[in-house]
């Protein structure tokens, strides 16, 4: 990267001397280069708009940790096991037990099992003829389904049915233990049995919306409807995708009101939008043609290309501005800015670019593919607003009005930025920087909370307060059931699954769980053989125990459920439920699961983690630890290294990149404070929020180290600056600010998050930028000392 | 000694049992007799199958080899050390200090600490090899007695003989396996006489406080088999047995002879108790049967229960007050010695195996859900 200018003492970055030869290739061919752009908006625009909604569960997990690769292996095996719905039916006065209750009930029921995706074989609820109650007589066992023969809704045959409810031994599974709701069970089909298909969850999700929740809920008012499961969960996600349009638009308004506040003319205020929105098709629509759909993730994207287009955008407003108060023509002033912005553009862009591919060192697919969206999105708003947008204004020209705007502010301004130069002063600069280093301490002291993983109770995608997490809370309230599971799968040879010794490996281990803090309860074939060898000796408890007679193990075993033994007898789960999803909760349990398979493993039996959502989770998180550091060092590594090619400093770079790690450490510490995660959704803030940062800290210092050079004194310096780009520093840390802040109504919680972090961080490197960043110069930049290299070099 | 023997043929039976199975394993489990049981702060609200005072201490077994003891009336628990982890089905203490402990697997625990911690005396292997070794003296003694027998009587002595020989025949097959059927129940008098009885008419003497066993199933009437699930003495010393199809056997001579009762039931009594009155009895089981006999079982009445839940376990309290305790949670309460019930269905509905009454008018509920403390009637504190 060796720089002949830059060799002879002149910054290349800001006095480029000359007509480069893309600014002739660009402006003697506008003709040329606009059709040909408006041939790509063309063609990416209507691959934009084609682009679809993509959760896929593959993408947002870690595919290379041994856990998920077990998973994956083993996934037939485990099929059906953790896919189904359960919809609690609720009455809101009295009991189940009446007529009107048991009707709807009813209906539903028939509703559900004609839905698409539903397993009928395996629906479950009051009506169905599998829920039965059983009781041991002198003869053997006797019993029948719980809903009486030849009821008819009459007062004799509610109470039959409440007698076979009470010794169903579905009290606390199928009926809540208040006796106010219960459930339709619906075990789902990955994929339609007949078609192939694979099971359409938006679809199905809103089925259950519209034929079940709001159907039944509006002709019966005494009942309310808890719906969850995984394709609820994934069915909500997917809606809650499309609800980020309305954000955009959102966004796209207040951008453009506060750039017109900003340049009070209506050309400079609707190209750069106009660009950004040109840049955000491009991106969409290249996306789509390299087979990415839209992610609850990448939707953010367009977001931030949004903003990032804006923020360089105004560079070039205000650049043209400038040259045309000075009375340049509107191609003249265009040529102008460019030439002067396309270096420290392109560079801030470039860095952008190289922070976003940090992400790719995280081995999940959604970051993965964040990182190539937004660095694809990047590289096009190169294109779009450093060529595209001064092309255009090249033939608009700033309005009058917004000549006028730059001319007259500059008085009242100029009192501002004097007063905010102040931070270069020697007196101010060491109280900055003492309040920077109490800062620092706090940040680091608060941020020892920091978490990996998800904290809150119910599904971490979704708000607390999300009808689905308010239907989870009421499920969990109301049921014997938690909704974190990790499955063992315990692995034997062929026909093998059901053997003494693998009950019992199977029993030992689930008692060290259940022994292991975090950990609820735990189901496995063990349990089913020990509770069915009971109820085969009359329900004797002094039977409660696994035999040794292989022969007595089939016969308690046979009507296992189905998940709990694969085709070939080769695989059986063992569940183990857990109190929450935090961290700390899974490490423990699954380290101690991982020290029993090492103890206990043989050729009858091996012990494979890990399954179930909490399995999924404990491989995020232990991704998602181990690569955060790694991916810090990358960030500011490449950062900081770029800075030094661009600068030739050690100096400039501490004064450009501390004020990002300030920031970094102060996010961490807002986010153990409010109780955010480090997960899949908060790790690539740190990144972009240093990327995009950084441009901050570029285009400062660039101009200050000009000003320095003209021989000005450091505060002097700061003040030039100030006035030539401090304005245009602060407008794009709002610009980017408001293009994230609005996310944190997003209602899915991971977005919001994002939003909300994504939002201190461009606004809190700004102020870095522009407080920090000067002070930080008083103690390591020595004027005197550049300026005489710089002339020794000439 | 007899725990070197014990530990020799157990031993052979693992090598026999990995045998069948065709592949050894790499790290075989230790089999559950041989893994003491895991000290654990959940045994308290684990399966509990039985209890009975050491003195002032409550113990109780259950699930997974745990032993729990409480000097404070089941306010707080200790767990003692146990070097089985089967599931325990009863306790019985003959002394303050003197208890013994029967479960899975055939096992039989001693302590001689008030429960604090256990030896074991026993194992089904053993319980097994003592089956069929008085079988096989019974199939000498059979044969003989064929040779000599009338002609129109050779032929119902053949199928007997046929029957026994088919039963050893199994007991074998079931010791290559291991031992794979439970004790249900013990009973000591004192330190050295006691009686444990179990799956399939599993019946065992000791006279010197479990040193040595006896097989004492041929002295009782059960030719099929049938399961004994509980052994107890009544007041005026006579002890009852009770199991499977209704069975009631007593004997009034301390264990040495047993009779058969005509018993009005023919469903399976879990256990059996004396009402404090001399001579009477209760035996209970399935489907909430209660039986009551006041003279040692030789004429029965059945006393009126409306609640069909299995009884599993009594208690009888200093004061004449008796609690019946059974699934579902039913809490059955007498004070006229048994002759009528008062029934109290708790609401949590959880099986219920034993009950002892402790200080203060209360009772200690033992089963699936672990212990609870309640008033005399099963219901809550308040």
């Amino acid at each position: 990267m060796s720089n002949p200018k830059h060799d002879k003492g002149e910054h290349y970055l800001t006095t480029p001397k000359a007509e480069p030869f893309l600014e002739r290739l660009i402006f003697n061919n506008r003709v040329v280069i606009l059709v040909a752009f408006l041939i790509l908006t063309l063609f990416l625009g209507y691959n934009a708009v084609k682009i679809q909604p993509d959760a896929s569960f593959e993408r947002m997990i870690p595919l290379e940790h041994p856990y998920i690769i077990n998973m994956l292996e083993h996934r037939d095996d485990l099929e059906n096991l953790g896919n189904f719905v359960r919809i609690a039916v609720e009455s809101r006065e009295g009991d189940i037990f009446t007529q009107e209750y048991m009707e709807t009930l009813k209906e539903i029921t028939d509703e559900v099992f004609y839905l698409n995706g539903v397993d009928r074989s395996g629906l479950k609820s009051l009506w169905t003829s599998n829920v039965r109650w059983v009781e041991v007589t002198e003869q053997g066992f006797q019993g029948g389904t719980v809903i009486p023969d030849g009821y008819d809704g009459s007062r004799e045959s509610l109470e039959a049915l409440r007698q076979n409810v009470l010794r169903s031994n579905e009290v606390g599974r199928l009926i809540s233990d208040n006796f106010r709701s219960t459930i339709v069970y619906a075990p789902l089909y990955e994929k339609n049995p007949e078609t192939g298909e694979p099971l359409d969850y938006a679809d199905f999700s809103r089925q259950l919306e519209e034929k079940i929740r709001d159907k039944y809920e509006g002709q019966n008012p005494n009942i309310d409807i808890h719906i969850v499961g995984f394709a609820k969960k994934v069915g909500d996600l997917i809606e809650g995708i499309g609800s980020i349009a309305y954000f955009a638009g959102i966004t796209i308004l207040l951008t453009t009101l506060l750039l017109f506040w900003y340049s009070r003319c209506i050309a400079g205020t609707l190209v750069p939008v106009f660009s950004s929105i040109i840049a955000v098709f491009w991106q969409l629509g290249a996306l789509r043609l390299l087979g990415y759909g839209l992610d609850p993730y990448s939707v953010l994207v367009p977001f931030l290309v949004f903003a990032i287009g804006i923020s360089h955008g105004v560079q070039v407003v205000n650049a043209m501005a400038m040259e045309a108060s000075k009375g340049f023509d509107p191609i003249t002033a265009a040529r102008l800015a460019f030439r002067a912005l396309y270096i420290p553009g392109m560079l801030a862009l470039i860095s952008d670019a190289f922070g976003f591919l940090t992400l790719l060192f995280i081995e999940i697919d959604v970051i993965k593919d964040l990182a190539v969206a937004a660095g694809l999105g990047v590289a096009i708003v190169i294109i779009t607003n450093l060529v595209l947008h001064p092309l255009i204004m090249s033939y608009i020209g700033i309005t009058a009005g917004g000549v006028r705007h730059v001319q007259n502010r500059g008085e009242k301004q100029d009192r501002k930025w004097r007063l905010l130069s102040n931070f270069a002063h020697p007196a101010v600069a060491p109280v900055s920087l003492l309040i920077a280093v109490i800062g620092l301490g706090a940040g680091l002291y608060f941020k020892q909370d920091l978490k990996v993983g998800d904290l809150d109770q119910g599904a971490p995608e979704l708000r607390a307060d999300s009808r689905y997490n308010k239907d989870n809370a009421y499920i969990i309230d109301n049921y014997s059931t938690s909704a974190d599971v990790l499955v063992v799968m315990v692995k034997t040879p062929p026909e093998m699954c059901t053997q003494y010794n693998v009950l019992r490996a199977m029993d030992k281990l689930q008692w060290e769980l259940q022994n292991t803090p975090g950990v609820q309860s735990s189901v496995s074939l063990a349990d089913v053989s020990k509770i069915v060898t009971k109820a085969l000796n009359e329900g004797n408890w002094k039977w409660f125990e696994i035999s040794r007679n292989q022969t007595i193990i089939n016969a308690s075993i046979r009507e296992a459920p189905a998940g709990l033994i694969n085709t070939n007898c080769s695989l059986t789960p063992v569940l183990v439920f857990l109190e929450d999803h935090k961290a700390e909760t899974l490490e423990t349990a699954v380290s101690a699961v991982e020290a029993f398979a090492a103890d206990n493993s043989s050729e009858e039996h091996t012990f494979l983690l890990a399954a179930g959502n909490a399995g999924v989770e404990a491989a995020t998180n232990e991704v998602i630890s181990s690569a955060k550091d790694m991916m810090l060092i990358f960030v500011y590594g490449v950062v900081s290294l770029l800075c030094f090619l661009t600068f030739r400093s050690i100096r400039a770079v501490i004064c450009i990149v501390v004020p990002l790690g300030l920031t970094s450490v102060l996010c961490e510490a807002i986010m153990a404070v409010s109780g955010i995660g480090i997960k899949v959704a908060t790790l690539p803030v740190i990144a972009l929020g240093v990327g995009i940062g950084v441009d901050y800290g570029i285009y400062i210092y660039s101009k200050l180290e000009k000003y320095l050079l003209e021989g000005k004194t450091l505060q002097e310096a700061y003040f030039e600056t100030l006035r030539s780009t401090g304005k245009a520093v602060i407008f794009t840390g709002v610009t980017l600010g408001l293009g994230v802040v609005t996310w944190i109504f997003s209602p899915i919680k991971f977005q919001a998050d994002m939003g909300f972090l994504l939002f201190f961080m461009f606004l809190w490197n700004m102020v870095g930028a522009i407080w920090l960043l000067p002070a930080l110069a008083r103690f390591l930049l020595r004027p005197d000392r550049m300026l005489a290299k710089a002339r020794a070099s000439k | 000694m007899a725990t070197w023997k014990m530990r020799e043929t157990l031993g052979a039976a693992c090598l026999g049992f990995s045998m069948a199975l065709s592949a050894p394993a790499a790290f075989a489990l230790a089999d559950i007799i041989e893994t003491p049981a895991r000290k654990t702060d959940l045994a308290p609200q684990s399966l509990l199958n039985d209890a009975d005072r050491a003195g002032e201490r409550v113990v109780a077994v259950g699930e997974r080899g745990h032993i729990i003891y409480s000097d404070d009336e089941g306010q707080t628990w200790k767990q003692a050390s146990v070097p089985v982890a089967v599931t325990l089905t009863a306790v019985d203490f003959s002394t303050d200090r003197d208890g013994w402990a029967v479960g899975h697997s055939g096992v039989i625990l001693h302590s001689s600490d008030a429960g604090a911690s256990w030896e074991l005396q026993l194992t089904g292997i053993q319980a097994a090899e003592l089956a069929i070794e008085s079988k096989e003296t019974r199939i000498g003694e059979m044969e003989v007695q064929i040779e000599e027998a009338p002609e129109d009587q050779k032929e119902d002595l053949e199928w007997a003989l046929d029957d026994l020989i088919f039963s050893v025949e199994n007991m074998k097959a079931d010791l290559k396996i291991g031992p794979v059927n439970p004790l249900l129940d013990v009973w000591f008098e004192d330190a050295e006489h006691g009686f444990a009885v179990g799956a399939y008419g599993m019946f065992l003497r000791t006279l010197d406080g479990g040193a040595s066993w006896q097989d004492w199933a041929p002295n009782l009437d059960n030719p099929s088999g049938y399961h004994l699930n509980g052994i107890a003495r009544i007041t005026g010393d006579a002890l009852v047995v009770v199991g499977e199809a209704g069975q009631i056997h007593s004997s009034v001579d301390g264990g040495e002879t047993w009779e058969l009762r005509d018993s009005p039931y023919t469903g399976s009594l879990f256990g059996v108790t004396g009402t404090g009155q001399v001579n009477e009895v209760l035996a209970f089981g399935l489907r909430g049967n209660v039986l009551r006999s006041t003279d040692i079982g030789r004429s029965w009445v059945t006393v009126a229960n409306d609640n069909g839940a299995t009884l599993n376990g009594s208690a009888v309290a200093s004061d004449g007050r008796i609690s019946l305790v059974g699934n579902g949670g039913v809490v059955l309460m007498s004070t006229d010695a048994g002759q009528t019930f008062s029934e109290h269905v708790r609401s949590d509905r959880e099986g219920i195996m034993d009950a002892v009454p402790i200080s203060g008018n209360r009772l200690l509920l033992l089963g699936e859900g672990g212990v609870k403390l309640t008033d005399a009637r099963g219901r809550n504190p308040q």
